[in-house]
């Protein structure tokens, strides 16, 4: 079955982590030590992922590029193909194809420079595996911020690796979320509203930004307000996806293709496209 | 080496076949080929429809084929892109793929639909193969037949060149001439088909380039709906240029029912889904249409095109202004099967007279 890209490859979940009351994380390596071995991703891309006889959906790639032996899904239980992700057992059997998508964040470019990210929701997921290889390479990349904003407490992802950057001197994490409970101590509000205290030169900053489809205009707005340029600003956008490697045509954000123009891009190209932002 | 005296050493790429010869010669092919052509149905319908293998199935079949005048409901493309298709079948954990490979031969094929069958041959094979399409058209001959009269009254090939003659991409093509046809010989497939079946086909006598010439001219001069299709891309390719009123008038009175992507010979979006019987399971991909309001709905419940006037856009933008940025060929091939399919009268040959004579029509 080679060079079908629509065969997906046998793949297992081998740990699964319950993160918040929605979300789980799920590891996941090739049965074929093949298909593990050719299986080399980059920050920003997604796979479809097959519960057999369910269907099939994509998902960005979570984690760190640079782990080689599995790789990680975290996925919210909200369509057919995700709450039957959720019902698997440790040891299941699921089928992968990709990894896919020409846009990535701009792991390379950014390099020398200052990286902002901004998250929303779920929108840290993608984020991670390009904030995983920044991390890997710390001293390649200038000053690092995070903002990310959640709905409330609980629903805050990645707690571990949040504390993790907190606790080094390198890494500005900034958590905010909408809804507090009684021992929240942090910021409270969308993420937007701590865009204006960034104090990062704008010639000099690239900013990557993953969350829900309202989030967008309003980051830019704000990023805007502040000089930062429209080049150095990427965007996931995530679309509906079929067959995730433009044939489907469901992703089509005017003469561009989600899953093969993207799933990151960069403002400069989109931000005149019907529906886009 | 059949000319005399060596004035004409070469055989003409030129050969004739008496109408009379057609049902034998497709009787004949049927025995290689599974052979498609146009066969009008109980009610009155034509559907380019599979001529079936059994002797008196197929001698009943032959009596139904048509080739003059005829509007085939659909374009041919669900031959290469069937309206639903198997990509796999799995089992515990086995998986294995489900392709076609069956030699076909399309014969009487319309001059816009052979348009559309090379546009998406061209989409189906840009950037990585598509295993189902390619393997359905590796073994293909195409025989095309000329328009001498538009078949719909909606049809504007001649507007956008695509018809009512095709000047290249079939094998074979038949021009009408009375109770024979002028059969041009565009590949060396299709001189391989007239060597295997030699005996319905003959040298055709006299001036017959002359002869050719005047009956295309004419079939072109048949069609009384012109629009000016190339002004219509080039102001498409301006950004801006098309008011969002427009789209959104258009878009009030469109009833999204989707039929005129079904019979678009370019459209090629699709869905996938697994169904599941007796612990077998199978992956199929079925047509979709982009004006439906769940081809863009995401899982969170989230649209990105809710609004009917952004379907109604994304439509005539993808034709005519997306697929032509990034081929340099329109995805609208002018059949006019959208506007006749219509329940409500849009069609993309009105979109055009409204943007480049700048007056309501729809």
């Amino acid at each position: 079955m080679e060079n079908n890209i629509y065969i997906p490859d046998l793949a297992r979940i081998t740990r699964i982590e319950t993160v918040t009351p929605l979300e789980k994380i799920f590891d996941i390596s090739f049965i074929e030590k093949e298909a593990q071995k050719k299986f080399n991703f980059l920050p920003g891309q997604f796979v479809e992922l097959t519960v057999f006889g369910v269907g099939e959906a994509p998902f960005s790639i979570t984690s760190n590029p640079n782990n080689k032996d599995k790789f990680q899904l975290c996925i919210r239980a909200v369509g057919s193909v995700s709450k039957a992700i959720h019902a698997l057992k440790e040891g299941a059997r699921v089928g992968i194809r990709g990894p896919f998508g020409k846009g990535t964040f701009p792991y390379k470019e950014a390099k020398g420079h200052n990286v902002l990210a901004i998250a929303g929701g779920l929108g840290l997921a993608p984020l991670m595996s390009f904030l995983t290889y920044v991390m890997d390479f710390r001293d390649q990349y200038k000053n690092l911020m995070i903002i990310y904003g959640a709905v409330n407490p609980t629903n805050i992802l990645y707690k571990n690796e949040i504390a993790y950057w907190n606790s080094r001197d390198d890494v500005s994490v900034c958590v905010t979320v909408d809804n507090p409970d009684d021992k929240w101590t942090g910021e409270i509000g969308v993420c937007t509203k701590l865009i204006p205290r960034v104090d990062f030169k704008p010639d000099d900053t690239y900013t990557i930004v993953c969350g829900p489809p309202v989030m967008y205009k309003y980051v830019v707005v704000e990023l805007e307000k502040k000089n930062f340029k429209e080049d150095k600003i990427f965007l996931s956008l995530e679309r509906r996806m079929e067959c995730g490697v433009g044939k489907c045509n469901h992703c089509h954000i005017g003469d561009k293709l989600a899953c093969v123009d993207g799933p990151v891009f960069r403002l400069w190209d989109v931000r005149n496209l019907k529906e886009a932002i | 080496m059949r000319g005399k005296g060596g004035k004409d050493m070469k055989a003409s790429k030129v050969k004739i076949i008496g109408k009379k010869k057609i049902k034998d010669l497709l009787r004949e092919a049927s025995q290689e080929w599974n052979v498609y052509v146009p066969q009008k149905w109980s009610d009155g319908d034509v559907w380019m429809d599979q001529l079936p293998k059994d002797k008196q199935m197929l001698d009943e079949a032959l009596e139904d084929v048509v080739l003059e005048d005829v509007d085939t409901v659909i374009s041919p493309k669900d031959i290469f892109f069937p309206q639903l298709e198997s990509i796999f079948k799995f089992k515990d954990d086995k998986i294995w793929e489900t392709p076609e490979f069956s030699p076909k031969l399309i014969f009487g094929v319309q001059p816009c639909d052979l348009k559309g069958i090379l546009f998406s041959d061209d989409f189906y094979r840009r950037n990585f193969e598509d295993r189902y399409y390619v393997s359905r058209i590796q073994n293909r001959l195409i025989v095309a037949r000329g328009c001498l009269r538009p078949p719909r009254p909606t049809c504007f090939c001649s507007s956008a060149k695509t018809g009512p003659f095709a000047e290249d991409g079939f094998d074979l093509q038949l021009v009408d001439f009375g109770d024979s046809y002028f059969v041009e010989v565009g590949t060396r497939e299709g001189e391989e088909f007239i060597t295997m079946h030699k005996k319905f086909f003959s040298e055709p006598d006299g001036n017959y380039d002359m002869t050719i010439k005047e009956i295309k001219t004419k079939a072109c001069d048949s069609l009384e709906l012109k629009v000016d299709f190339q002004n219509a891309l080039s102001l498409m390719a301006q950004d801006s240029f098309i008011p969002e009123e427009n789209y959104r008038r258009i878009g009030e009175r469109c009833i999204y029912c989707g039929g005129c992507l079904y019979v678009c010979p370019t459209c090629t979006c699709f869905n996938v889904f697994d169904n599941v019987k007796d612990k077998e399971g199978e992956r199929v991909r079925n047509w979709d249409a982009c004006v439906f309001e769940g081809y863009t709905r995401e899982t969170s419940g989230h649209n990105p095109r809710k609004d009917k006037w952004l379907r109604t856009a994304r439509r005539y933008e993808h034709k005519l202004k997306f697929d032509y940025k990034v081929t340099g060929l329109s995805g609208c091939i002018a059949c006019g099967r959208c506007l006749s399919s219509c329940p409500v009268g849009i069609g993309i040959s009105k979109f055009i007279q409204e943007i480049t004579e700048k007056r309501k029509i729809m």
